[in-house]
């Protein structure tokens, strides 16, 4: 269904017994950011899942905006581990060619670099696990994207590194939807006006 | 340290292959037969004057042309039946048992079959074809099963479809069981491809060469022939691998 809002209506997920979402009605204002917060195991995950279409509700309805193109920070980096991190960051924009190419590649140099990655010829498999992080919040914020959904992007990463990575990524944001899991309630205060949510119980609330 | 480890492992290579190279000989000295076994110093000999005409380096030019052209077709026609299996279950299934049976049947069954099809100048080239395929087909079916669901799941959110898909996921994960596959069937199709010509007998091939040395009790140019197909087998091996591994690694560090 078509619509200019990302909006659950209802919906239910289950896994075998266990009940995730249970219900969980909300409506998301477009170019917003849209702060989920909640326990392990409250369905953050899930509800994102479902907002990127990668799963479906058992009941109820998922509405998201038609044509919408997304980009995405999975729990896990998922990066290819074989390629270099411009040439994972670049893995949204397969089509560039020539000089559109060679900006974007300039784009993704600099913002290399004011997150304090190194910029050189190693596949990313060779990066430690804060530096593949980076990569991977990096290649969503930069996807030419409507929406992005950041699924705890800032887990474990220390302070400074966090200072330089939203430094580097918020006002890529602007004109964005974006969808910000977390366990950290200060993370909110990271956001530019962000709603707060609260997902607990399979239901998600304004927090 | 670790260059004193290198040195170390080769000079213990050289002196395990000068110990039999000193056992060939002596044996060779003690039997006394020139048609029973010959040494080395004397193959080597027979290989440097064969090396010093052009019949050998046109035998092996045509040899290496024939099954490396088998080889080729093997190789491409593996993956892009793979690539046709893995989309469609109906080929893959109707695959399965071709590609058992070219796994299962003997290479000299296959060599007298196709015999009785191709020219005896083709049979090479066909025999290469039959060993790469079902091995590179195999290999890379498996490299595409075991690409990881979550990054086609990423590929999926980022909106990539099709031939992207294909370049920048399927690529990088098939890629290493391409290279493993291509390194066995490459020593596999060299070496039945001059066991067709064993028994096609082509004109001027290492083949036909080596069936002269069996029919004339010509034991140093049976031996001398055998080091050959030895020598060119290790050296395409290693000048195959290394620049599928150079390749592979310029592809990997691209920006």
């Amino acid at each position: 269904m078509s619509a200019a809002v990302f909006e659950l209506r209802a919906v239910e997920k289950r896994y075998g017994a266990l009940a995730v979402l249970a219900g969980a009605t909300a409506r998301f204002e477009v170019c917003r950011a849209h702060v989920l917060m909640g326990p392990s195991g409250a369905g953050k995950t899930t509800l994102l899942h479902l907002l990127a279409g990668l799963e479906s509700p058992d009941a109820g309805e998922v509405v998201r905006p038609a044509g919408v193109r997304l980009g995405m920070t999975f729990q896990e980096d998922r990066l290819l581990d074989n390629l270099t991190a411009t040439a994972n960051i670049r893995l949204p924009h397969a089509r560039l060619r020539g000089a559109e190419r060679e900006a974007f590649l300039a784009r993704e140099r600099a913002a290399l670099a004011a997150v304090g990655l190194p910029v050189d010829a190693r596949p990313v498999r060779e990066l430690s696990g804060g530096q593949r992080r980076r990569v991977a919040i990096l290649r969503c914020a930069l996807a030419d994207a409507d929406a992005l959904l950041f699924d705890e992007p800032l887990k474990g990463m220390d302070e400074k590194t966090v200072a330089r990575v939203m430094d580097c990524v918020v006002p890529l944001f602007s004109g964005k939807t974006v969808f910000w899991v977390t366990h950290d309630e200060r993370e909110k205060d990271l956001l530019p006006d962000p709603v707060p949510w609260t997902v607990r119980d399979g239901l998600i609330f304004p927090a | 340290m670790r260059e004193g480890g290198r040195l170390r492992t080769w000079g213990v290579r050289l002196l395990v292959a000068a110990f039999w190279l000193a056992v060939w000989q002596l044996v060779a000295c003690a039997v006394d037969s020139r048609i029973i076994l010959v040494g080395p110093l004397e193959v080597l000999a027979r290989l440097v004057e064969l090396a010093g005409t052009g019949e050998f380096w046109a035998s092996v030019a045509t040899s290496l042309a024939r099954i490396g052209a088998g080889f080729l077709g093997g190789a491409v026609s593996g993956v892009v039946l793979a690539a046709a299996a893995s989309r469609l279950a109906a080929v893959r299934e109707l695959l399965a048992p071709v590609m058992g049976a070219l796994k299962a049947v003997p290479v000299a069954s296959f060599v007298i079959l196709v015999l009785l099809w191709v020219s005896s100048r083709d049979l090479s080239v066909v025999i290469a074809w039959i060993m790469a395929l079902p091995i590179v087909y195999t290999n890379v079916c498996e490299g595409i099963s075991q690409t990881d669901p979550a990054l086609l799941e990423m590929a999926e959110v980022f909106g990539l479809r099709g031939l992207d898909r294909v370049r920048l996921v399927y690529l990088s994960q098939v890629l290493p069981y391409f290279r493993a596959a291509v390194s066995l069937a490459l020593g596999l199709s060299w070496k039945a491809g001059i066991a067709a010509e064993v028994i096609g007998l082509p004109d001027l091939t290492i083949g036909e060469h080596l069936y002269d040395a069996k029919v004339y009790l010509d034991t140093p140019d049976l031996f001398a022939w055998t080091v050959a197909i030895v020598v060119v087998s290790v050296a395409l091996s290693a000048v195959v691998g290394k620049g599928l591994d150079a390749a592979l690694r310029r592809w990997e560090a691209r920006p």
